[in-house]
């Protein structure tokens, strides 16, 4: 059977991911048309490329449709259910660094750590009249890492874009979000709980443990993550 | 269901007085969400309708029959049964369970209320067929009772009132209430000389109008959130909790309250003898307590399979008082859940606070229930 490796199909988690196998020696071609998403890595005749979007891959992954493939330790954590069930992560790549931290207005400066936020969080529905508003795309992350925290009551909105406006915008009063530099939170007049980083992500080679493993695939497999993980 | 379970709770509730309310399978979401939290979410079975308001499979009875209650009012008090299926989300296995129980709204005389439910709740299980159980009561006045006693300010009552149930987090507080460094020093905030001054100054509107400086800045609106006020005092309050300590004296003595798992029978000596030895006053919150065990015995339920364990809570803020836990002999899930939330009913949105205490029983588990494993 033929071992599917999904790789980002754009910008520049596209370019590093390329880069990597290249140093790996598993230069991989691509079609020269642009609307073809497949390619082929010249050193191993068995493997096909597929080219995806970050999310797809973590999906994919999941479903066991691909059996590696390269995205975001966060896609893998938020959108898989019980992931650990479902993928391994097997080398981190080195690019693609973001932390998805707990990010609230510099205005709060009573706030310095979760326990401060539970504490605002506890007497929020007392003064205002409703829970505390989370606005974030990381739903599980959020749900898991502040239930770690012994903090059960906020709600949280559904932030599909522009998560850092939404204190400013009224949706809501502290977010959950994805940060390379900072430098956006900052412009947001929002700051970093300090305990308040719930995942150091960067790009990851992943390997899915649902999709068909047979002796080829199995092989192949090995070969591709020795030869990741000494690039 | 076993039909003739669904029979016989039904008329044992009728029997008890309860009315029995049609409760709609779909309900909306919000009210569950908005008291029980997030962590909700992954548990029920969430959906939407086409103006895309968020409704939800009823993953239990007890808050639809307070919105059946304020939707409807009647006289108080008043008490409600129910028995039917509830929906949950689980890894594995069935996402359909059976659930039956009482709630009883608006009376005022709480010990008698707390008693009721518990006896009827055993009875609802002896109608059933189980008889050898064992009870777990907690009760979180008298957590109240012992944090009040031990003198710490007002925010490390709350804070430690608002763990009770979760023993991690009140480890966690406790650590940081015994431990010599001072924990929260801010990095990412900014504080300059001028403000810490008026910090410790106690100056609120001082660090008031800096607060206000900040949040215009950054665009924040100026109503449906924390005000500037608020996050100045409570700046300032902060500021003096991060500077109390507990002596090892008072830290003993929590750690051996917590420890207290004593036979129904020897709870009241259990706590006096805390009482004696840590020179602490529990008051009426143990009365209270001793007074429900007495009148439990009263009733015929025998205080030798009640036990009380001083840890025994759930952290959710509308539980105020009562907790209980009945299990079948070699069980490790208990039989039926009880307890007394006197705020939940505020949070539904009532206007005045109506006190309100219940339990419910999981039927399913009945067929094992009274025999060992």
């Amino acid at each position: 059977m033929t071992l599917i490796i999904g790789i980002p199909s754009k910008g520049r988690l596209k370019e590093k991911t390329l880069e990597v196998f290249d140093r790996a020696g598993l230069a991989i071609t691509l079609s020269d048309d642009p609307r073809n998403y497949r390619g082929q890595v010249e050193a191993l005749a068995d493997v096909e490329i597929a080219l995806l979007s970050a999310s797809e891959i973590a999906r994919e992954l999941s479903l066991g449709h691909i059996h590696l493939g390269v995205t975001g330790e966060d896609l893998v954590r938020e959108n898989i259910p019980d992931w650990q069930e479902k993928a391994s992560l097997v080398a981190a790549l080195g690019f693609g660094h973001a932390d998805v931290v707990v990010g609230v207005p510099e205005a709060w400066i009573d706030v310095d750590t979760m326990a401060d936020l539970d504490d605002v969080a506890a007497e929020f529905r007392l003064r205002h009249g409703r829970r505390l508003r989370i606005a974030t795309k990381y739903w599980r992350l959020t749900q898991g890492f502040f239930a770690g925290h012994g903090i059960a009551v906020y709600r949280i909105v559904e932030s599909l874009g522009a998560t850092e406006g939404a204190p400013a915008a009224g949706q809501a009063d502290v977010i959950v979000d994805i940060t390379s530099t900072g430098s956006t939170l900052k412009a947001n007049q929002l700051k970093i709980v300090q305990d308040g980083v719930i995942l150091r992500s960067e790009a990851r080679l992943v390997a899915s443990k649902v999709a068909s493993w047979d002796e080829n695939t199995t092989k192949l497999r090995n070969q591709v993550i020795s030869a990741i993980q000494s690039a | 269901m076993p039909s003739d379970i669904a029979t016989k709770l039904t008329r044992f509730f009728e029997a008890r007085g309860c009315a029995m309310p049609e409760i709609a399978i779909l309900q909306p979401a919000d009210p569950f969400l908005e008291t029980a939290g997030e962590d909700l979410r992954r548990r029920v079975f969430i959906t939407e309708n086409e103006f895309g308001a968020s409704l939800c499979l009823r993953p239990e009875f007890t808050i639809p029959a307070c919105l059946h209650h304020l939707a409807s009012p009647v006289k108080l008090p008043r008490r409600y049964g129910y028995c039917g299926t509830v929906f949950r989300q689980h890894r594995k296995g069935s996402g359909e369970f059976l659930q039956a129980g009482i709630e009883d709204f608006g009376r005022s005389d709480a010990v008698e209320a707390d008693i009721d439910c518990l006896a009827d709740a055993h009875g609802a299980l002896a109608a059933c067929g189980v008889t050898k159980t064992t009870t777990i009561l907690g009760d979180q006045a008298i957590f109240e009772a012992v944090v009040a006693a031990l003198g710490l300010p007002q925010g490390w009552q709350t804070r430690l009132v608002r763990a009770f149930g979760n023993d991690d987090l009140l480890a966690n507080y406790l650590q940081r209430l015994t431990s010599k460094k001072s924990v929260g020093s801010g990095t990412e905030t900014t504080i300059t000389p001028g403000l810490a001054g008026s910090i410790s100054a106690g100056d609120v509107a001082a660090v008031e109008k800096e607060v206000a400086q900040a949040m215009e800045k950054a665009r924040l609106p100026q109503t449906g959130g924390r005000t500037a006020v608020e996050i100045a005092r409570r700046t300032i309050v902060k500021a003096r909790l991060s500077s109390t300590r507990l002596d090892d004296a008072q830290a003993a003595a929590l750690a051996t309250f917590l420890a207290i798992d004593a036979s129904a029978e020897d709870a009241g000596d259990a706590l006096a003898q805390f009482e004696r030895d840590h020179a602490l006053d529990l008051g009426l919150a143990k009365s209270a307590l001793l007074q429900r065990l007495d009148l439990l015995s009263e009733r015929g339920l025998p205080l030798s399979t009640f036990r009380y364990k001083a840890s025994f809570g759930r952290r959710l803020d509308y539980y105020t008082g009562l907790l209980f836990e009945i299990y079948g002999a070699g069980q490790d899930k208990p039989l039926a859940g009880g307890g007394r939330y006197d705020r939940l009913m505020t949070l539904l949105g009532s206007t005045s606070p109506i006190p309100a205490v219940g339990f419910s029983i999981w039927p399913e588990r009945l067929a094992q229930g009274g025999r060992p494993k």
